[in-house]
């Protein structure tokens, strides 16, 4: 059974024993938000990776594109989101140009 | 709180067998949804799949499910909803299965305008076995059937639909969920045979072999060839070449339900009502 209610201040949240690794979820973030980090013991060899919750614009997006009920989205009475900044859309860009895996810092 | 689908779900078969990013669990997801909002009862619901990657639905539903043989999914639903005409009888089949081995229990399923929900999952290919060609695989594909490139000229699932007499045709494709959920709701809510086909991506079995690595570039294929129904509307012929339409491509209240007219023979059987005759119909031929 996964956790639907939301941890506390978290706007978006997973779940890793559903989570195959599809890329899915990265590639329709408009915001950044999520990425892929390497994870030697999941079968694609990568694990979905909140890096950057502050960005969240609460769209929904990530959650509808799950096809394996791995991700969750905190709903909008329950926590407030983000506005979607220029520097989010970059960062996005970037993340998909680095074939959805997490940026080095 | 986010959406609970687990509500729905037989959580001890999670994760699914499905390879990652299949779009069969978006349209599980989409259905899921679409039933918690019409407010549905799981034991209201009956669903019936077939054989193929599709199949896994009745395994993950927490529903009244029946997994059945190789294409007759419509054949069981058809004696499901007879014997309880008060439940709401979905079938979820592939193309594979309901249009290459199963065509002949959907023309009828068409035809008989039973209300059912037919959820037809549209991946071009036949996923579960490595490959070969379905009735959908557009020409020059790589199949491992035909490893030259095939020459199959493709099926119109939604026009034959049309023409058997179902009375609701719809198509819809995955990177639109929230739009499948909307299709799917209006297909169960509707009465009278109900086609949904939605198309998915399979990225390992068609993908791999035809320049689509993953699921998005898959996806992105999808959302190419597809055109919504307005601005299909507007296009000229030329232009409607190598392109589907999607939204709800026809909805006829009117048509006469299976159900409704079993109910007839029903009474005739019981001394409620004398034999039936052609003045019982509008429509006769």
């Amino acid at each position: 059974m996964s956790v639907m209610e939301a941890p506390e201040n978290t706007p978006v949240w997973t779940d890793e024993d559903r989570c195959k690794a599809c890329d899915l979820c990265v590639s329709v973030c408009p915001a950044g938000v999520l990425a892929m980090r390497y994870e030697p013991h999941s079968v694609l060899g990568a694990m979905i990776t909140v890096s950057h919750p502050e960005s969240c614009i609460g769209c929904n997006e990530c959650e509808l594109a799950c096809p394996d009920f791995a991700i969750f989205v905190a709903d909008k009475k329950e926590f407030k989101f983000a506005k979607l900044t220029d520097q989010a859309k970059q960062r996005q860009q970037e993340i998909v140009s680095n074939n959805y895996m997490i940026l080095e810092a | 709180m986010a959406f609970n689908y687990d509500k729905y779900l037989r959580v001890n078969k999670m994760p699914t067998l499905w390879c990652w990013g299949c779009g069969d669990g978006v349209i599980l997801k989409a259905f899921i949804r679409a039933i918690d909002k019409l407010g549905i009862d799981k034991d209201d619901l009956c669903v019936v799949s077939g054989i193929g990657c599709s199949g896994r639905f009745s395994s993950y539903i927490d529903a009244n499910t029946i997994h059945t043989t190789h294409g007759r999914t419509i054949a069981f639903a058809t004696g499901v909803k007879l014997a309880n005409p008060d439940k709401t009888v979905v079938c979820v089949a592939g193309d594979g299965d309901a249009l290459a081995i199963g065509g002949n229990h959907t023309i009828h399923g068409c035809r008989r305008n039973i209300d059912i929900t037919l959820i037809l999952i549209q991946n071009f290919i036949y996923g579960l076995t490595n490959s070969q060609t379905s009735p959908t695989t557009p020409r020059g594909m790589w199949t491992v059937s035909q490893k030259v490139g095939n020459i199959d000229p493709t099926f119109d699932g939604c026009k034959l639909a049309e023409a058997a007499g179902a009375s609701f045709v719809a198509r819809e494709n995955v990177t639109a969920p929230k739009k499948l959920e909307k299709v799917i709701r209006e297909a169960i809510a509707h009465k009278g045979f109900s086609y949904v086909e939605a198309l998915s991506n399979c990225h390992i079995n068609l993908g791999r072999k035809n320049k689509m690595q993953s699921a998005m570039e898959n996806l992105d294929w999808i959302d190419e060839i597809t055109v919504p129904k307005k601005k299909w509307d507007a296009l000229s012929e030329e232009e409607k070449m190598n392109k589907l339409p999607t939204g709800i491509l026809k909805k006829d209240e009117e048509a006469l339900e299976y159900c409704d007219a079993y109910q007839m023979v029903k009474d005739a059987h019981q001394g409620k009502r004398g034999k039936i005759t052609q003045d019982d119909f509008a429509k006769k031929i």
